[in-house]
């Protein structure tokens, strides 16, 4: 068994595994975080995609050892007590997930897209979302609600930055 | 054979994670939930929600919200106390006689607490039309993907282990995979004695051959679609449990639970009272979830051990142990006047019926009724046979044959245009439904706006009634003049 | 080269059942500040059918989406439902419920009559009030007269019903009869881009008009048509099951099973034909499946037109698509006549 410490959605987590525990099982099964989803378990699907040091990562591909460390941001820690993250608004609105599933690796796909493009364009939006499968949306409402949440974080932004 | 299961089951010195942690000193915190952030977020209801009249209002989902916090709870995200995790040992082998399982080096592992054949299950057999599918295979296999072997262990990984440790052997027969082949009589009953085609339907409408009769023109097509799969994002997942009662509760993906209750009751022997099936919110089914799978295994699992069962499928078990979407192969033969009105349409269908029936009927049924498209066709001869093969069992899934035969349909009424030189959109609204048009089973139709829907998308695309003018030369339908098939 | 096409594909499709019985049943409850509940059988599979239910429920008893909590998928607690299959449940097990709520509604009406002093068929449920039809200014709170039914007369108000589409069976021969309750109708037109020099076809853009009789909600409506093109450019061009000569699957994962990624999507425009059917709850019909029904049959005579070559087997993979091209150029010197 390791032991494993990080910090997941800001607070420093830790858990003891068999050492080829992957990131996905650990955050699920001994950190009580079912967010993030085991779709296939191979890195196929993204329905496991977390953000680690700032990038998203296929966490059923990453062993739980790997993320010693490091800081992981998973779908439970985008909302706050007083609000929902913006992109999660933006999905609700638009209606752009219907199961579910594959909806908590599409929003960290996207949180992880507006986080280093602030405005991007359709392109760069279907390039970020290409390692996410969805069967039920055709993604359409995905990439709307996107767009929609890019201008409300800027607008945020720049009413922060006044 | 003996039905008990191991009373003693040497359990191995497995500590669960929160007991080692709490052991090992310098770790102070047990894992706990994360405090997940709950309500009352914002509780600002959409204007849409709150709108009357509501029919027509672009209300937003309830379970919108609680899918964008990761908050949903799907079947793999319950745990109950105690609960064990169930692996299936798949055949692996598309058609044979099993001769003999072996499942000792299995039961001795540790952590292993219950072992299943199919012997162990009252009533080996179910299915929504003919009752051809076994809980688990027995005597038979008949597809790759058949469950020989169910295993509940501690652990999913030691489940899995446990699997590959059962011995079976196969007396290994040829598989019949080209559903033409199967057609035939003379290729042996998948399923025998029972035939190899397993249903037929037939619509008969007018006179056939006058119709070729008045036709000016006659073409043929032959048209083949693939086996797919559903693809739903969360695989099967099931949890099955008894209280003290003798009463069973299953959570499960399941779409249809009245259906799958019944189901239940039947294989298992006991009276529906005593069944309840809670179906949470699914991550999609598409018709590949609606009928039982996995569900009385871990009933029994769960009975033997005296402990919740959970079982969830791999990506590869949803490929090849859940149904499959029916491949077809279609031939199409109509008659047209020169100005593109159709006189008369013969077709046959025969459908890759799969290993088991599963939703084959309606299948079969449906892609009958509409393979002659949306049109009026007064002289009509349809046929429709769905045949078995060893290959993963095909089912339901969206559109049961619709597409399919769209696809048949549609591309050979765009040769028809072609051949007489006519606008896609002309000849489709020349022959088209109207309102109070007879359908090919006599039936007269009510709110028909096919002829709408084809003049709005194409003024919404920009048709432009320009006819297939662009990709230079092309090669032209097959046209049959007196009797012998000419490539025109 | 790249050349571009345009094809069409039309399509009717049925809702319900192929002749058998199908029924649903529902029940619906108001409580007592006139927000109701709604017990299904029914299972949300990701469609949105708890809320189109709701927005049902809603309008019959005149108060808004959010009044109405959906109860569902529990064989203890909650009527029989066939199941969320062959696009019937908006138009089955909508039919139901709104039946059941009607019930409800008639039951308030009753006690409300006297109150308002006219007869119960004189009244209508809109805009949370039971009013007086005609004379909006007499009317009551649905809250205070569920309120009142409960706790002065007596009799809370519950209704439960089933619906079954009526069909007649088909004559084995001649298949004539009369399978389904109702159908819907839809036409997509795509617009798409091959290379001719490797077969690749990009579907750039589909045009999406389809008939559900009256859209409940025509944001689900439009995810509905949207995510069955996805899957109809699936099957259309990359998804296949391949099996050796054992029959066994060789490619049961998603690595070698293709299926479309955000970056396979054309630009999806909807439409919704106007349409109404008397036998659906406020002439409603349904959509689920329909939606990826004529789709690969549009991107099929897209590619013919594109460079006129009929690929007549599923999937059109790039490989097919290159090796029909190259066929037609082979043969294309002996058809030229002198």
């Amino acid at each position: 068994m390791l032991t494993v410490t990080l910090k997941v959605n800001g607070e420093s987590r830790t858990a003891s595994v068999p050492p080829e525990t992957t990131l996905l099982r650990m955050l699920r099964d001994q950190l009580g975080l079912t967010g993030s989803k085991l779709g296939c378990d191979v890195g196929d699907c993204g329905a496991c995609t977390v953000i680690v040091d700032g990038k998203p990562v296929n966490s059923c591909l990453m062993l739980a050892m790997q993320a010693e460390g490091r800081e992981v941001l998973t779908i439970e820690g985008l909302a706050t007590m007083d609000r929902v993250h913006p992109i999660q608004r933006a999905f609700e609105d638009c209606a752009s997930l219907q199961c579910g599933f594959c909806g908590p690796g599409v929003i960290m796909s996207a949180k992880a897209l507006l986080d280093e493009i602030p405005d991007p364009t359709i392109a760069q939006i279907r390039d970020a979302l290409g390692g996410n499968l969805c069967r039920c949306t055709g993604y359409v409402k995905m990439i709307e609600a996107i767009q929609i949440a890019a201008r409300s974080m800027r607008g945020e932004q720049m009413e922060a930055n006044r | 054979m003996d039905k008990t299961v191991d009373k003693n089951p040497k359990v191995a010195e497995k500590v669960s994670p929160a007991e080692t942690i709490l052991k090992e000193p310098g770790i102070l915190r047990e894992p706990v939930a994360a405090p997940l952030v709950t309500y009352p977020i914002e509780v600002v209801i959409p204007k849409a929600r709150q709108q009357t009249p509501a029919v027509g209002q672009r209300a937003t989902r309830l379970d919108g919200r609680l899918h964008g916090l990761g908050q949903t709870g799907y079947i793999d995200d319950m745990t109950f106390p105690g609960m064990l995790y169930a692996k299936i040992r798949r055949a692996g082998v598309a058609s044979a006689r099993i001769k003999s399982i072996d499942t000792k080096e299995a039961e001795a592992m540790p952590g292993v607490m219950a072992v299943l054949t199919g012997k162990d299950v009252p009533n080996n057999s179910f299915g929504p039309s003919i009752k051809d599918q076994p809980v688990l295979a027995y005597e038979r296999v008949f597809h790759a993907g058949d469950g020989v072997v169910a295993i509940a262990a501690v652990t999913e990984q030691i489940a899995a282990e446990a699997c590959e440790k059962v011995k079976i052997e196969y007396e290994l027969f040829t598989p019949v995979l080209d559903p033409l082949e199967s057609l035939k009589l003379e290729t042996p009953g998948v399923h025998a004695p029972s035939a190899n085609i397993y249903q037929k339907k037939f619509i008969k409408k007018g006179d056939i051959e006058k119709g070729f009769a008045m036709s000016d023109h006659i073409v043929e097509g032959h048209f083949t679609t693939q086996m797919v799969e559903h693809v739903p994002l969360e695989p099967h997942a099931t949890i099955a449990m008894w209280d003290a009662n003798g009463r069973l509760t299953v959570y499960s993906t399941l779409g249809r639970i009245t259906l799958g209750r019944a189901d239940l009751a039947s294989t298992l022997g006991i009276p529906i009272s005593r069944v309840r099936i809670v179906a949470t919110i699914v991550g999609g089914n598409f018709g590949g979830k609606n009928e039982i799978t996995t569900e009385p295994v871990l009933a029994l699992l769960s009975k033997k051990t005296g402990r919740p069962v959970k079982s969830v499928f791999t990506r590869p078990d949803e490929f090849i142990a859940s149904t499959t979407r029916h491949p077809l192969i279609m031939d199409y033969k109509t008659g047209v006047t020169k100005d593109g009105r159709i006189q008369a349409r013969k077709l046959r269908l025969v459908l890759d019926g799969g290993a088991y029936c599963s939703w084959s009927e309606t299948t079969l049924s449906k892609a009958c009724i509409l393979s002659a498209g949306p049109y009026n066709i007064e002289n009509l001869y349809a046929e429709a046979y769905v045949v078995y093969t060893n290959k993963t069992m095909t089912g339901a899934m969206r559109g049961f044959g619709a597409p399919q035969v769209c696809f048949a349909y549609e591309s050979h009424m765009d040769d028809i245009a072609t051949l007489l030189n006519m606008d896609p959109l002309d000849i489709r609204l020349i022959n088209a439904f109207h309102e109070g048009s007879i359908s090919p089973t006599g039936q007269k139709l009510q709110s028909v706006v096919v002829k709408e829907s084809l003049l709005r998308a194409a003024e919404r695309f920009g048709w432009n009634g320009k006819g297939s003018t662009a990709g230079g030369s092309k090669v032209l339908p097959k046209e049959i003049t007196s009797g012998t098939t000419v490539r025109v | 080269m790249k050349k571009r096409g345009r094809g069409m594909a039309c399509m009717w499709y049925p809702i319900g059942f192929t002749v058998a019985a199908n029924p649903s049943s529902a029940v619906v409850k108001l409580d007592e500040d006139g927000t109701a509940t709604l017990l299904t059988g029914t299972v949300e599979t990701g469609q949105g059918s708890l809320t189109i239910l709701a927005q049902i429920v809603a309008q019959e008893l005149g108060i808004s989406t959010d009044d109405v909590n959906v109860v569902s998928a529990d064989t203890d607690s909650t009527p029989m439902d066939t199941g969320a299959i062959a696009s019937r449940t908006t138009y089955v097990t909508g039919n139901a419920a709104r039946l059941a709520a009607e019930k409800v509604k008639l039951m308030l009406f009753d006690v409300v009559a006297p109150l308002l002093n006219v007869k119960p068929n004189q009244l209508e449920a809109k805009d949370h009030r039971i009013v007086v039809k005609g004379f909006p200014q007499r009317n009551m709170h649905i809250g205070d007269a569920a309120n009142h039914a409960r706790t002065v007369t007596g009799e809370p108000p519950i209704g439960s019903a089933s619906f079954n589409p009526a069909t007649v069976a088909l004559d084995p021969e001649t298949g004539q009869g009369k399978p389904f309750g109702t159908y819907v109708y839809a036409t997509q037109i795509a617009e798409v881009e091959v290379d001719d020099e490797t077969g690749d076809v990009e579907v750039l853009r589909i045009v999406a008009s389809h008939d559900c009789g009256t859209p409940i909600n025509p944001m689900l409506v439009e995810g509905q048509v949207e995510g069955g093109i996805s899957m109809g450019v699936g099957f259309a061009l990359q998804e296949e099951i391949l099996f050796n000569a054992n029959g066994v699957q060789i490619n049961p994962n998603l690595t070698n099973y293709i299926m479309p990624t955000s970056l396979d999507m054309p630009e999806v425009e909807v439409d919704i034909v106007d349409n109404y059917d008397p036998s659906g709850p406020f002439g409603a019909k349904g959509v689920g499946e329909p939606t990826l029904v004529p789709t690969a049959a549009c991107i099929l005579n897209a590619i013919y037109n594109a460079v006129g070559v009929r690929i007549t087997s599923l999937p059109a993979t790039a490989e097919k698509v290159f090796n029909a091209i190259q066929a037609k150029r082979n043969a294309e010197p002996k058809q030229i006549t002198a």
